[in-house]
């Protein structure tokens, strides 16, 4: 067991090292596209903290990077803070927020947690499209940064990943600890949970509240690296729908599954919208549809299962069929 | 002036009623959470948009032909799709409808392409007027008055036949339906079928109110969200007290605050019944 985890911690520091160190080789165009995955990857994490392993399947986490990139352009530009103040702020500010929402609508369970959730994330769009602050529809440019082109890749593709980093040793400490063990609990019973004496409430607003602070500290990269952003895209359905599939692709309640998600899905999408312009998103939702039939429970599942074979593809159908 | 508000509020409400009907009766039913019940409206708008355009079928006969086109697509859909893993957890169900959606989305831009569309039918801007002060459009006042019909037929299909039967012993409980001899497969295929038929009306009706484009779906599933949330599930007087409820409060909501605040109006009373009554305003009708 001991020789086990020893092992687990040299590959893992052999991929830092190697995700560390890859920039430095590469072109520009590759470290954004390193960049994007990244940030997917702290979304789907941060998301795996509530949906994964609490088993709350939250409809609305782009809520969270809404916030955390509004905050920063909001701050930066209207109130001349700098970067690292205006990203701290953006991911308490999120985790705040998650808080205050997450009380009333966590007493919700299952499909009604989920809608709440889109419903929160929705009015949050719709009132930041009126809202005078945020300059409505016509969208908010932030200062940028001061630094060489080549300078700026290496800043954002760094500030991703430190915060990768962060988001799964967060993640990964508290799993070991006893409040990792109450999300568990929640997830697979949550009255049986209360009934033994978790302070299930505390445990579940403190999950939602920690996903909403990475995910704050993704939109508040985000923003900054972008320059300019607008409701539609920083509210985006879509990129809450981006992070589910992620997880759920790379395997939810697993710690490396959303990491391993969103790297697969981000470059099965960039070859597809290569190679077909205009259809890519069609061939994007058919592989949504095999992936969920087929193999529900991820990529990391078949990796550590190691039985590859036509009935283990077949065993959800087997299970679940009418 | 709030008369006229609350008229259009009304008649735009049972729309939305329409749209809310069939994802109602799937959730309840099936609990599968339809994703996609937007698209399904649109592939309904669409068939109209053609029929008309290509052959001059007029929108209101169509709908016989988009009801039952995409009653074959549902009923196909659940057959040889949904069933596979219906047991699973919601939300497998629930990404399992997001891939449909993304999938009918996109095939529909890549065949009819993005642009923005409209059924011009001659009597479109035709109105009479109700006293001094209240005027009534007549395609929604008709459009309206064909909710009220489908939404009777519905409850007619779900109370006295056996069809309804079988769809109601499933919801209640999955395994005694079948022990008594329900053929589960085929109730839960003619249900969804039944649904997205619903959509399809929805989507007819639609087209001939309002412009269309494949990517229309998103909003009105969001929409239709909304509806079935305000209503609660389990009752076809749901969808019908939350579509009206929902067209009369956008309807107020944008003459006084503006337009802009239309969907920020919609998704606050999402939430705010969700997190005080979470069983819709009947309370447990379910």
């Amino acid at each position: 067991m001991k020789h086990n985890a020893l092992r687990s911690f040299f590959i893992c520091g052999l991929i830092l090292i190697g995700m560390a160190l890859f920039p430095l080789f590469t072109n520009n165009f590759i470290i954004r596209f390193g960049t994007d995955i990244l940030m997917f990857a702290i979304m789907a994490s941060a998301w795996n903290i509530i949906g994964g392993y609490t088993g709350y399947a939250s409809f609305g986490n782009v809520v969270f990077f809404g916030i955390g990139a509004y905050t920063t352009a909001v701050l930066m530009e209207k109130a001349g803070f700098g970067f690292a103040l205006a990203y701290a702020s953006s991911g308490l500010l999120a985790a705040v927020f998650a808080i205050l929402v997450g009380l009333p609508v966590l007493r919700l369970r299952g499909h009604y947690f989920a809608i709440a959730t889109l419903g929160v994330a929705e009015a949050m769009k719709a009132l930041v499209q009126n809202l005078e602050i945020t300059e409505g529809n016509s969208g908010i440019y932030l200062p940028m940064l001061d630094m060489s082109v080549r300078g700026q890749y290496y800043f954002f593709f760094y500030m991703m990943l430190a915060t990768l980093v962060a988001c799964l040793l967060t993640t990964y400490i508290l799993l070991n600890a006893k409040f990792g063990y109450s999300l568990i609990a929640i997830r697979e019973d949550e009255d049986a949970a209360n009934s033994v004496g978790i302070n299930t409430t505390y445990a579940k607003t403190m999950a939602f509240s920690l996903s909403a602070l990475f995910t704050g500290f993704a939109g508040s990269i985000y923003a900054y690296q972008q320059a300019f952003i607008k409701p539609e895209p920083a509210f985006t359905v879509h990129t809450t729908v981006k992070m589910i599939v992620m997880a759920v692709f790379g395997g939810m309640g697993k710690l490396f599954g959303p990491l391993l998600g969103a790297f697969s899905i981000e470059v099965i999408s960039e070859i597809l919208s290569d190679h077909f312009l205009v259809a890519h998103a069609l061939f994007f939702g058919t592989i949504v549809i095999l992936a969920i039939v087929f193999t529900p429970k991820g990529i990391m599942d078949i990796i550590t299962e190691r039985k590859l074979n036509v009935s283990y593809f077949l065993e959800n159908i087997r299970k679940h069929r009418v | 002036m709030l008369a006229q508000i609350v008229i259009n509020g009304i008649l735009k409400g049972g729309l939305y009623a329409l749209m809310a009907m069939g994802m109602s009766l799937i959730w309840g039913v099936m609990d599968i959470i339809n994703i996609a019940h937007g698209s399904f409206i649109m592939l309904g708008a669409f068939t109209t948009y053609w029929l008309f355009t290509l052959l001059g079928i007029d929108p209101f006969v169509s709908l016989i032909f988009s009801i039952s086109i995409l009653f074959v697509i549902g009923y196909g859909i659940q057959k040889y799709l949904i069933n596979l893993i219906i047991r699973a957890s919601a939300f497998i169900t629930l990404i399992l409808a997001f891939g449909i959606e993304i999938f009918i989305n996109n095939a529909a831009l890549v065949a009819w392409t993005a642009d923005v569309r409209k059924v011009k039918v001659a009597y479109g801007a035709s109105n009479f007027s109700l006293g001094d002060w209240v005027t009534i459009p007549t395609v929604r006042l008709l459009a309206f008055m064909l909710v009220i019909v489908i939404g009777t037929i519905f409850f007619f299909i779900l109370n006295r036949t056996d069809l309804g039967r079988s769809i109601r012993s499933t919801a209640q409980d999955l395994d005694a339906a079948q022990l008594v001899g329900v053929d589960v497969a085929r109730t839960y295929a003619l249900t969804f079928g039944l649904g997205v038929g619903a959509a399809g009306a929805a989507g007819t009706l639609w087209s001939i109110l309002f412009p269309i484009s494949p990517m229309m779906g998103g909003i009105l599933t969001l929409k239709s969200f909304v509806v079935v949330i305000i209503g609660g599930l389990g009752s076809m007087l749901g969808p019908i007290l939350g579509g009206l409820t929902l067209g009369v409060a956008e309807a107020m909501g944008s003459t006084w605050f503006g337009s802009t605040y239309e969907n920020l109006i919609s998704f606050t009373i999402l939430v705010l019944v969700l997190i005080l009554r979470p069983k819709g305003i009947l309370g447990g009708a379910d």
